[in-house]
Order: structure tokens, then sequence, then C-alpha cells
């Protein structure tokens, strides 16, 4: 019987090529999207899953308020939590303090000297966390304060391959004062591709404290983080609980609470809004498994709708079935088959498809995915095979074997109010989608121009930033003085942090007038050069800049707009402010200027000339001269630093990359509404084929009437721009909703209007038009005679 | 007695009228015996055979199968029961466009569940009997419709039942291949004792069955 109605099949698809076709497309365009969007949700979640302890392993947050009414949530902790964590908490097993390494430190053999970046992690880093070790202990690993452990990828760029690294000496050396020593090698690890953390080397904790300045170490310095490997049956709920004043108990004017957090949640849901969690990149991973999950009930919808609207030529064959002995459930496991059997040509499809897509997909979403034929994944595409199949076939399946054979064969079905109502439902649904995504495209590529092309109150164009390192530690200022003199270079300058990611901040500070609700208030602080202002093209708003204060710039301070206002300076100019420190006089106001994502709102900022705890370098290039200036700026560079490449990156690329995220969601989505509307279209394509089919017999009478072909033509297309236009009336509404959702997470934004919302709708309705408007014209122009002929 | 019904009633409602397809209909059949339907246009002469061929019900009255008594039965029991007993011939043929002649005649067995290789010999065995063995791998498309027919009639017949219900076979064949067809009734009829009850609107054909009965707006007269 099987082969009975495999053969029936086949030899259907022979019959009617174009609907196989519609489906098999739809079908396989669905399960491709689902198969992509699987192999990346599925890496997505896995990101630092891999620790075996994962369930347990916790990281310590602190949460100040920022006093504007809002709690911020801080990763770093001062160093004396460790001991703390580890002596005083008994839930806690064992706890780990890691010190990040600003990028830059300088790795060197007596061949080879290289840039890395790097930890200092303390005794039960690697007992905590589970990153592989190629080579040494991982209970002594980090022990002596003299070793150190590096990957696997820096052990082959330091000594090749081929050699043993395990007791080689390394000079590492980092900023000012932050180290230089020499280090044996003791450890090699690997960092497994799910981690979300990447780091060349690791030297003892041990080692930073002893370097460190007795002045930073107390409870207001927070420079490490804290992570703690929980006993088995600790309740996190009440161990926050306890956590809670833990700080406050220790340090009586110390604003911060810390509690615990899964630490490998932070993947996922890295942001912290009011001091608790508050999503990041999962919405990401929900977003686009729906959208996956959308298009693939698109392509069923088609499947469906197909295949009802086609059921007056199965209907017979069914008809002839039940006369000759078939029962129902025989008939609907037939059109089960079938459909399982469309879905799986369709997978065989996707799959191809998804493997010669891959490439280009690792590329948009910057991973390393790869089609192995894994048993999760073969469970996966199989069950994605059968609830396609299933979903698609059980609407025609229970539809069509529900009639009186007598009736069928008779020809007397037509369609039921219902039963069109459910296919326009469907097709309205299918358009719903498809222009939802639409506007999401638009909005999406509006608000990132809108960043690209933001005023941000500097000019990042033709300036080239680069690490302080090696030489540059103590000649910064030489070289400055050098790189001015080169032709092509404008104006050169340096400043702490990064210039699209900026996090130093400062509190406690005090001035005259100040209020007690701005006592608390918290400024981005940063130590520029003299020329900064300058060479980032920062406006003043008044008073003067550090260029013109040579001396005397370590009692003077600059501040932004936003920081007057808020501590409510009239005559700012003059003022003395206290920043826990030598007392600075105010010389100059900036206009504000965007130096954090524009997610967020732009904060009081200090900028304070000076070159302690600077490690960027920033130089202004005239344009159209780009190419010759940074090959003369790297040979001064090579002069300073022997050995060590000159790694620069242009400022307004810097830019772009914090909007990476946003650039690969824009770009999805427009594959995505591409596809939806794709499928949607082949799906009316072919309900238009038959409606015209099924009213033929109406047409040529209605031609033998004597309506005119373009009226015709007017009155097929119209029969489905209704459900084009009823689902602009349903999408557009949700659209505008999800919309402004969207943009309310970002403090500067694009305002939506009419128009984006209109393009989409037009957009649809000519594709629709376009799909039907051929077939309707196809129909009008045929020769009434033979249609009525046939009766 | 093969079947009989006792007082068969069938209405729709029109209109808030009830309009009566079958009136009152009292009919028993013999095995063996070959019964003509006749009458008008929309007498009700196919209602009547669909209601004794079990694909339609009716509203009232009573009608015994073989002993069973087919108004009290469950729709899965019924289909059973016609499944065995009953093989239906269509006017327009019915068969399956993409099937062959071999596998048109072997989808019935396939139903009631019979082993490959017995299927195998009751197609061999019909498509000898109704000397259509090299047609059997052509499309229905292929054939004239005396051919089709033909194998309409052989599919009925392939599953071994007690009666053939006709709902005017020969009417879109001309007159040759009406008699071919006729001429196959008399003789499976009389040499393998199946009855055979068609519904015709031609005298001629009548003339072949054993009885007449005919209707006329859903009455026997």
């Amino acid at each position: 019987m099987i082969k009975h109605n495999v053969l029936l099949y086949l030899r259907g698809i022979k019959k009617n090529t174009s609907s196989f076709l519609i489906n098999l497309i739809g079908l396989s365009t669905g399960l491709v999207c689902v198969l992509l969007v699987y192999l990346w949700v599925s890496d997505e979640l896995a990101m630092d899953r891999f620790h075996e302890n994962e369930e347990r392993i916790y990281q310590v947050f602190r949460n100040i308020p920022d006093g504007q009414g809002e709690i911020s949530t801080y990763r770093s902790n001062s160093s004396l939590l460790l001991t703390a964590l580890q002596e005083e908490v008994p839930e806690v097993e064992k706890a780990v303090a890691v010190y990040r390494l600003e990028a830059g430190s300088i790795v060197e053999t007596e061949q080879k000297k290289t840039s890395a970046a790097g930890y200092f992690a303390s005794e039960d880093y690697f007992e905590v966390f589970s990153i592989p070790l190629v080579a040494g202990d991982k209970s002594r690993i980090l022990n002596d304060m003299n070793s150190v452990a590096i990957s696997r990828k820096m052990a082959n760029s330091l000594f090749g391959s081929a050699v043993n690294p395990i007791g080689k000496s390394v000079t590492i050396k980092n900023g000012e004062e932050v180290l230089e020593a020499v280090f044996t090698v003791n450890g090699v690890y690997e960092i497994p591709r799910n981690s979300s953390e990447s780091f060349d080397f690791v030297i003892p904790y041990k080692k930073f404290l002893q370097d460190r300045n007795p002045d930073y170490i107390h409870w207001e310095s927070n420079s490490s983080m804290m992570f703690a490997l929980l006993r088995p049956d600790v309740h996190i709920d009440r161990l926050n609980a306890k956590m809670d004043r833990f700080i406050k108990n220790k340090d009586d004017d110390n604003r911060a609470s810390v509690f615990l957090a899964r630490y490998s949640d932070n993947y996922l849901n890295g942001r912290f809004e009011n001091g608790e969690r508050a999503g990041g990149r999962i919405s990401y991973v929900y977003l686009f498994s729906l959208v996956a999950v959308f298009i693939l009930l698109i392509a069923c919808i088609n499947f469906m709708n197909l295949s009802t609207a086609k059921a007056s030529k199965r209907l017979k064959e069914i008809g002839i079935k039940k006369v000759i002995g078939a029962n129902r459930k025989t008939l609907i496991f037939q059109f089960l088959v079938e459909s399982v059997l469309l879905s799986s040509f369709s997978l065989l499809m996707a799959y191809l498809l998804a493997w010669l897509l891959l490439p280009w997909f690792n590329n948009l979403t910057g991973k390393q995915l790869f089609l192995e034929l894994s048993p999760k994944l073969v469970f996966a595409l199989i069950a994605a095979t059968l609830f396609t199949g299933l979903l698609s076939g059980s609407y025609p399946a229970l539809y069509l074997t529900q009639f009186n054979p007598i009736k069928v064969l008779k020809g007397k079905i037509s369609s039921s109010f219902g039963e069109l109502m459910l296919r326009k439902g469907l097709v309205v649904f299918q358009f719903c989608i498809s222009i939802l995504l639409i506007v999401a495209v638009s909005v999406i590529y509006m608000q990132l121009d809108f960043i690209q092309s933001k005023n941000l109150g500097y000019n990042k164009d033709n300036i080239i930033a680069f690490d302080r390192q090696d030489g540059l530690m103590n000649n910064m200022e030489t070289f400055l003085e050098e790189a001015k003199k080169l032709p092509g270079v404008v104006n050169a300058s340096y400043m702490q942090g990064s210039m699209t990611n900026f996090n130093n901040s400062s509190g406690g500070h005090s001035w005259p007038g100040q209020t007690e609700a701005s006592k608390n208030l918290t400024f981005r602080h940063a130590h520029v050069g003299p020329n900064f202002i300058e060479t980032m093209g920062i406006e003043m708003k008044e008073g003067r800049s550090y260029v013109n204060e040579k001396s005397n710039n370590g009692s003077k301070i600059i501040l932004n707009e936003t920081a007057v206002k808020l501590m409510g300076l009239e005559n700012p100019i003059g003022t003395v402010i206290d920043m826990r420190g030598p007392n600075r006089e105010i010389i100059g106001v900036v206009k504000d200027f965007h130096i954090q994502s524009l997610y967020d709102e732009i904060a009081p900022m200090a900028l304070l000339c000076r070159t302690q705890w600077v490690g960027t370098l920033l130089v202004k290039i005239k344009a159209g001269r780009e190419k010759e200036t940074i090959a003369s700026l790297s040979s001064l560079h090579e002069e300073f630093n022997p050995g060590l490449g000159f790694d620069f990156r242009f400022l307004d690329t810097q830019y772009q990359q914090v909007y990476q995220a946003e650039q690969r969601v824009a770009t999805l989505s427009k594959y995505f509404a591409g596809m939806a509307i794709l499928i949607s279209c082949l799906g009316l394509f072919g309900l238009a084929a038959f409606s015209a089919e099924r009213r033929r017999k109406e047409i040529s009478i209605r031609k033998v009437l004597g309506q005119t072909v373009s009226q015709v033509t007017v009155m097929l297309s119209g029969e489905f721009m209704k459900l084009v236009f009823i689902s602009m009336l349903i999408a557009l509404p949700v659209a505008y909703l999800l919309a402004t959702n969207w943009l309310s997470q970002f403090a500067y934004r694009i305002s939506l209007h009419a128009g984006y919302f209109i393009g989409a709708g037009v957009v649809a309705i000519l594709v629709a038009l376009l799909t039907v408007g051929s077939q309707a014209m196809n129909a009008a122009n045929k020769n009434p005679v033979y249609a009525l002929k046939d009766e | 007695m093969l079947l009989e019904l006792k007082n068969i009633f069938k209405w729709v409602n029109s209109g808030g009228q009830r309009i009566f397809l079958l009136k009152d209909i009292n009919l028993s059949v013999e095995e063996g015996e070959f019964i003509s339907v006749m009458g008008p246009s929309g007498s009700g002469k196919s209602t009547l055979l669909n209601v004794i061929g079990m694909l339609d019900t009716f509203d009232e009255g009573e009608y015994h199968f073989l002993d069973e008594s087919v108004h009290t039965l469950k729709e899965k029991y019924r289909s059973n029961l016609y499944k065995e007993y009953i093989g239906f011939v269509f006017q327009s043929y019915h068969l399956l466009d993409d099937l062959t002649v071999y596998e048109n005649l072997e989808m019935p067995l396939l139903y009631k569940k019979y082993k490959g290789t017995e299927r195998k010999a009751m197609v061999g065995d019909m498509l000898d009997r109704f000397s259509i063995v090299g047609k059997k791998d052509l499309f229905p498309a292929q054939l004239s419709g005396g051919q089709q027919q033909l194998v309409g009639v052989a599919r009925a017949l392939i599953g071994k039942p007690k009666l053939i219900l006709a709902d005017e076979p020969t009417g879109n064949l001309n007159s040759q291949q009406s008699e071919e067809i006729m001429g196959l009734f008399k003789r499976l009829n009389e040499e393998d004792n199946v009855t055979i009850i068609q519904v015709t609107h031609s005298e001629k054909n009548a003339a072949y069955g054993s009885r007449i009965i005919n209707l006329l707006d859903g009455r026997m007269i």
C-alpha cells in the first residue's frame, strides 16, 4: 500500500511540478533558516557552559547608587574581597580573583617580542574554571610567584610548536607600574572554542598583590574580578541576602553592596539595569529563533493552502479510494506520509543549502559554526522534518478526507465559507510577518545610519589609535613631539581608556554649593594629554583647554556640560573642587561628546591632564595622506619599540565595531525579510493560479457579458490585494509598538515617522501585485469560448 | 435473501420544506438477481443505489443486508460490510489516473490486506479473464472508454463481491462498447451468480436484467 501511495505521490509530482516546486522551495528555505539559526543558537547557548562545575561558578557583582536615582552594577571588586570570601563565607568552596591587564602587555623572549593580553589569577583559577591544560599541573600552576601559564597559541608564537615551552623564561611588561618581571613558563593551556574569554597568559595574583601600591589596597579601590565556586546545595538567594551588607560591615562609608550571580549567564544576560540582570544577547537568541520558526510556519502555510486549494484534483482519488474500501485513517496516514516525504526532500535540500551557506553565515555572525552530524543535530533534523511534515500535512489530511465519497465523485464539494476564511486568514498571517520584517529592517537600518552619522561631539575621522606599550611607557611625550613633526600629522595626544568604550569612573567628590543629592554623583574620569581636546576636535563651551596651560595642569580640571549642569554650578570657571586628592580648579567646560555607546545617556565627565594610567595614543592625520603618514609613524614607532609591530586601528572603524551586534542583526533581518516575502509570494502565486483556474467559468461569463480584460484583471487581483491590505492594518500597529520598544533602549535614536510604515506596506502591495497580477492577466486574456464549452 | 429495504425514506430540508428523495421504498433482492433501476432524471435512482451501497444514509426505515441490520450498524462496521460484499461500477469509470491498469486492480486488495503473492495471482487472474493482459502497464488515459470501463468492472469484481452496483455503467460508451459491457454483466450474473443492480436510462440495457424497478419522484411504481 505504501508503494502505491508513493507511486501516486511521485506521479502526482510529475503532473503538478509547479506546486511541488513552490512547496519544495518554500519548505527548504524555511528549513535552512531553522537549521542555521539552530546552529547559531546552540552555539550561543553553549557559551561558557563547558566548565565542569558551571552550575556552581558565580561571579561577585557590586551595586552602587549612581547619584541620579539609579543603581549601577560593576564587575570589579576590591582585592581584599578574595580572602574575605575564602575565610568568612562558608558557602564558598573556592574563591578566585582575577585582575585583567589592559590589552597591550608585552611578552618577550630573547628572540621574540609580541603584544598580548593576560590575567593575574589567584591559585584556584584552573580548579574552578575547566580550562584544559596541555602541560602543567592545575593545582600548582599559579602557586609560584615567578611562574606563568601561557596559551598554546602564545607558546607556538613564542617558541614554535616543536619546542616544549615548559621551563623557558619570558619577560612580561605592562603599564607604568603594574608589571615588569621575568617569569618561568610552567603551564600551557588551550582555551575552548565555547569560551567567551580569551587570554594569552596567566600569572599568579600574588604577584599582583605584591607589586600593587599599598595605597590602592582598600575597600574603595575596585580593580579585580571575583569568582566563587559555591558548595553544592547553596541557596543563592539566601546567600545574597547575607552578602548585601558584607562590604558595609567592613567599611562604614562604603556605599557598595555585593551579590553573586551565575558566571555562565554573563554571556547571554550581560546587561544590568538598576542592579538586576536585564538581558543582553539572549534577546537576539529569542528573536532569531522566533523569526526562523515564523519563516518555517509561512512555508508550512503555503503547503496547507496549496494542497487544500488544489483539493478538487485530489478529491477524486480520495473518493475512489473510499469507495473501494479505504477508511479515513488510512487516507489521513497517506496524506501525512506525503507531507513528511516532501519535508524530507526539503530537508535534504536545506541541508545542502546550509552547507553551502555556512561560510557566509559564519562570516555574518562572526562564529565558527560547522555542520557535524552529531546525535543531537540528527535528532533536531528529524524533529524538524516531522514537525514540518506533520504540521503542514495535518490540515489537508483532516480536511480532504472528511467528505462523503459520492459527493466527492460527483464534484459536489464547494469550498465552505469557513474554509475560505481560514485560507485567507493564513495568507493574512503570512503577510503580517513579512510586513513586520520589512519594517524591522528599515527601522534597524535607519537607526544604524543615524548612529554612523550622528554628531558625536568629536571628529572620529582620520584618527588612528594605538596602545601605549614598551618604549612608549617612559617616552610617550617625546614620541608625540616627534610624531607631530611628521608631515601629514595634524595633531597628536593620548588618553586613558578608549574613545568608544570608556568605563573608568570616580565618585565622592565635593565642591562649593554641593547639594545632598549631588553628593553621590559619579563622574566618568579620564586622564588625557594636553592636546586631547584639539586632536579630537571637541568644542569648548567656555574657558580654556590644557594646551595653553602647560604648567600646573596637575591642579586644573576640565568638565563637560552635563557635569556642570548636574553639579548645579552657575559660573563653573574658577570653581575649585575636591577630587579626593589635590584640589582642582575648573579651567574649562567642553561641550558634551559621546564616549560611550548611544544606548546610554551622556554622563558627567572630568578630563584631567595626567600621563598616569594612559593607555592609548591618538594621532590625527591629514585626509588623503593616510598611507605615507602611517608608514612614517610606523617607522617612528619602531624606533621607540624595536621589534614590536605597529598595531593601530582607525577610530571610525573601532566606532563601528561597537555596533557590530546591531549590524549583524540588520544584515540577518534583511535576509530573513527577503525570505519571508519570497515564500509568502510563492504561496500567493500558487493561490492566484488556483483561483484563476477555479473562476474560469465566471471569468468567461463576465467577458461574454462585456467586461474588459483590465476589469477582470482588477477583479481577480483585488481579491488578494484586500488580504494584503488587511495584513497591513494588523501588522503596522504591531510593527510600530515593536519598533518603539526596540528604539527605546537607545538614549539617542531616530524618531519614527509614517514613511517607514507606509514604505513597508507599499513594498508588500507591489510585490503581491506583481505576483497576482500576472496570473490574473493571464486568466483574463483567455478566450471565453473554451471555458464555456467545457461544461 | 441478499438484502431487504423496508419503508425507506430519505429527505432534505430546503426552504422550510421537506423534499423527499426516497419515499417508502420496499425492496427485497435475492442472490443471483439482475435488477435494472429505471426512471427519469431526479427520480432517485442513484440515491437508491447509494443507499443500497451504504455510501449514503437514509432518514427512516430498515435495511437488512445478509441478516445484518445496516441502519443500526456503526460507520466502521458498515464500511467493513460493503468492503467485503459490494463492488461499484461508475458511469465515468473513476479509475485512478496516476496508476496503471495493474495497480488500479491491485488497489482494493491492498485495503483488504491481501498478501503480495495472493494479490499477484488475483490481479493476473482478472487480467486474463478480461483479456487485458497486454494493457496492464498502461495508464487509464491511454485506454478507450470501453477498455476503461472494462478495468472498472474488473476492479469491482476483484474482491469477489456478492453484489455489483452499477450507476449507468454504459452512459459514456458507444453502442458497441455498451453491448460488450452488458454482455459481460450477463455472463457474470449467469455463470458466477453475482447479484447485479444497475441504474440505466436505456430500455435495451434494462432488458439484460431479470427484473426492472421503475422510480418516479422517489417512489417505486
